[in-house]
């Protein structure tokens, strides 16, 4: 029966085609990304000179690099500055958020717009301009700080100092991307809400407290989550800022990431398999605190 | 951060009657396409044109001005010049070329770059098939060596050396009261211990810095001067008992409490700023050097000077010209080395860019002798830098060279920087290697 035969034939189509529809993005995916993250895994149990000899070593490169402090003072300092950068980032976002929604503000496209400045200004850039404002001597920041009589502060020599200057790199930086995520989140509240609670007498920290912050919940779970995976493969910011010696970010690897470390192991000094093997500790790293994440998150997700 | 695309990705509908076999037609396509971008390259036989080569150099040695002369002299070649990054860029890019089999033709390596290369000298064309080992005279020995594998092959022909000298402002030393001819000040000098001498005088009459820092401008000078440095002539990693290395070190930890330097690390922003403000007199200078202060502080122009170096001799730095094993036309890069790189292609070349030949030859020659730069006040730049090499003693520069010396660098910053205790430094130092490279 050729009418039968004709729809099995249409509804096999039927089946195929979505998956065809996203192939293409599995097939980049797969190229670009499943296949580089298995061939990583590979590479961690060779010596493996990128260009000389791949000898197999087995689980070494990871017992070394449970062994190494270098690796232990790159992965303390990642957290550090991630911490450092996230939390304010995103209660900076969630306030301006707050502020660029408010219906009487004048210029409101102006302002949304130019939050958007920081993000499309180049890294390299961005870096360069803020490691001269924090400089020890020359620095526009300790020339403040000596008006009022405190510093000079060495931000790049000192642990904590150089955490917080790259922090407020990459805070400088994400902070209006977030902000604007929050902003059309907010635009989905109905106004009518806000005027209901202005009437029954809600002060704006209360409209804030009450009405934004639980409308926004699935969209704070998801900056958070990407900026922690994004947080946690921090690189160009502490590559640039020291460049006496910029695969350590400084003498003592004071803010060496754990991507920093990776690259200086890898590019810096061609011991491929090692900076394979910090690759996959990094993966792994990324996946315990997503999943943490992903726990703790889940509690203030909208009740259903 | 890594970008968030997808977040941006808002919910398009897809177009609504798109033939189903598109997207998979698609996706064979970009299979394929994928595959042929892969295929490329890694064939050992030449296979370009011979009319044209690709040429890797790195920011700041002014290899177009050499090729622009190249090419006006043989019209019919045409050079592609990519200048990668830095040196340190420029091998990086290199060593993944060279992994992933898609080479340039002609690439520029820094010497501190080059022993990883040398040792695997099956990645290189062996230079002796064009007729190196016949021209090898005409290059100093110790450096032509270091572009020399075990067995035999000369993977790389040098380009320029270093050399060491010290660049001071007469200004500031006029207003300290210091002699500011450059003769009389490098008789200051002869030892690093009269330079540190002079330092404190220097600092007592401004209340100035005197030179920028310890690290560089004294331990990498320092280190650079003695017959071994991290290796043995056997090429057995020896940093931990080799004199010069520690005596180094102590002059540089001494420098640093002397309290005679402005704690500026080489290419900081700070550095700049704080050269063009003359915040410090002296800055140990490499030929290579000597560009970095005319870029970094055009305003000083005409106040500095060149002397000695203290003990007289002494080299830092120094490039390679190599041709890597897949180069689609060896031989037209081949013919792009041999006549720049003649003792009167580097000749003419210092005249031009004040690199410094590595052909003895030339030394005597009145175009280097007598050029003169006018930022340092007339210093004859040529022949300073020729007498600091003429009595120096070579020694190897292995694989992990680099790494042991940007520990040991990075350990005197710190104490420089009052966050290491000078007293554990040298110990420090030595652990960190030890870390960094195993042995």
């Amino acid at each position: 029966m050729p009418e039968a035969e004709a729809r099995v034939r249409q509804s096999l189509a039927e089946r195929v085609a979505p998956y065809a529809y996203i192939a293409p993005f599995f097939l980049l995916f797969a190229v670009f990304g499943l296949v580089p993250l298995l061939f990583t895994f590979y590479v961690a149990l060779f010596d493996w000179n990128p260009i000389g000899e791949h000898v197999f070593i087995g689980f070494d490169n990871f017992t070394r690099l449970l062994g190494d402090t270098r690796f232990w003072n790159a992965a303390w300092n990642t957290i550090s500055i991630w911490l450092l950068s996230t939390v304010p980032q995103l209660l900076i976002a969630l306030v301006l958020a707050h502020l660029l929604n408010h219906a009487r503000l004048r210029l409101a496209v102006f302002f949304r717009m130019s939050m958007l400045v920081p993000y499309i200004t180049s890294v390299a850039a961005t870096t360069i301009v803020f490691a001269q404002m924090f400089d020890r001597d020359y620095g526009l920041l300790n020339w403040l700080l000596g008006l009022a009589g405190v510093g000079p502060i060495d931000f790049l020599q000192s642990g904590w100092g150089s955490h917080v200057m790259i922090a407020v790199m990459v805070t400088w930086r994400w902070f209006g991307y977030t902000t604007l995520l929050y902003l059309a989140s907010l635009q989905a509240v109905p106004r009518t809400i806000y005027e209901a609670a202005a009437v029954d007498g809600a002060g704006a920290w209360k409209q804030f407290r009450h009405i934004s912050i639980p409308s926004l919940r699935p969209v704070i779970v998801f900056t958070v989550v990407t900026s922690t995976i994004g947080g946690l493969q921090i690189f160009t910011e502490p590559l640039l800022v020291s460049r006496s010696a910029p695969l350590t970010c400084g003498p003592v690897r004071q803010c060496q990431t754990l991507t920093l470390f990776l690259y200086e192991q890898g590019f810096g000094r061609f011991q491929f398999g090692y900076g394979a093997a910090i690759g996959v500790a990094l993966f792994v790293l990324i996946i315990a605190i997503a999943a943490l994440n992903y726990v703790l998150s889940a509690r203030i997700r909208p009740e259903r | 951060m890594t970008p968030r695309p997808w977040a941006a990705r808002l919910r398009k509908r897809s177009p609504v009657k798109l033939r189903t076999t598109a997207p998979i037609v698609l996706a064979a396509a970009l299979v394929l396409t994928t595959a042929a971008a892969c295929g490329g390259g890694g064939s050992a036989q030449p296979s370009g044109d011979g009319k044209s080569f690709e040429f890797w150099s790195f920011t700041g040695i002014n290899q177009k001005k050499s090729v622009e002369d190249y090419q006006k002299a043989n019209p019919g070649v045409e050079v592609k010049l990519t200048e990668v990054g830095t040196s340190v860029e420029t091998a990086q890019a290199l060593t993944t070329a060279l992994a992933g089999g898609k080479v340039p033709d002609l690439v520029l390596i820094q010497g501190d770059d080059l022993p990883k290369f040398v040792q695997q000298p099956q990645n290189f064309q062996d230079l002796r098939q064009y007729g190196a080992d016949k021209i090898k005279g005409d290059y100093l020995d110790w450096v032509i060596s270091q572009s020399t594998a075990k067995s035999g092959e000369i993977i790389g022909i040098p380009t320029d050396v270093g050399g060491m000298a010290v660049a001071y402002r007469t200004d500031l030393f006029k207003e300290a009261g210091l002699p500011t001819d450059r003769e009389e000040v490098s008789k200051l000098w002869p030892t690093w211990d009269a330079f540190i001498e002079t330092g404190k005088k220097y600092t007592a009459a401004t209340g100035k810095a005197f030179v920028d820092n310890a690290a560089t401008s004294v331990f990498y000078q320092a280190v650079n001067q003695g017959p071994q440095k991290y290796y043995d002539p056997s090429g057995n990693v020896v940093y931990a008992t080799s004199p010069q290395v520690r005596t180094a070190f102590d002059l540089a930890i001494k420098t640093v409490q002397a309290g005679i330097t402005a704690k500026q690390d080489s290419f900081e922003e700070g550095w700049s700023v704080g050269m063009g403000k003359g915040d410090f007199a002296v800055v140990s200078a490499p030929s290579w050097m000597l560009g970095s202060i005319r870029d970094n502080a055009p305003g000083t122009k005409g106040k500095w000077d060149i002397a000695t170096i203290p003990g007289g001799s002494g080299n830092w730095g120094g490039s390679y010209l190599a041709i890597p094993k897949g180069a689609a036309n060896p031989k037209a890069a081949w013919d792009y080395i041999s006549k720049t790189q003649s003792p009167q292609g580097q000749l003419d070349h210092f005249a031009d860019s004040g690199a410094l030949p590595t052909t003895p030859s030339v030394y005597q020659d009145p175009k280097l002798t007598g050029l003169k730069d006018p930022f340092f006040s007339d210093a004859p730049t040529g022949k300073i830098y020729t007498d600091s090499l003429l009595g120096l003693k070579p020694f190897l520069i292995g694989p992990d060279s680099s790494a042991i010396g940007q520990e040991f660098l990075n350990a005197i910053t710190n104490v420089e920087q009052g966050k290491g205790d000078p007293a554990k430094a040298w110990d420090a130092a030595l652990a960190n290697i030890k870390t960094a490279i195993g042995k």
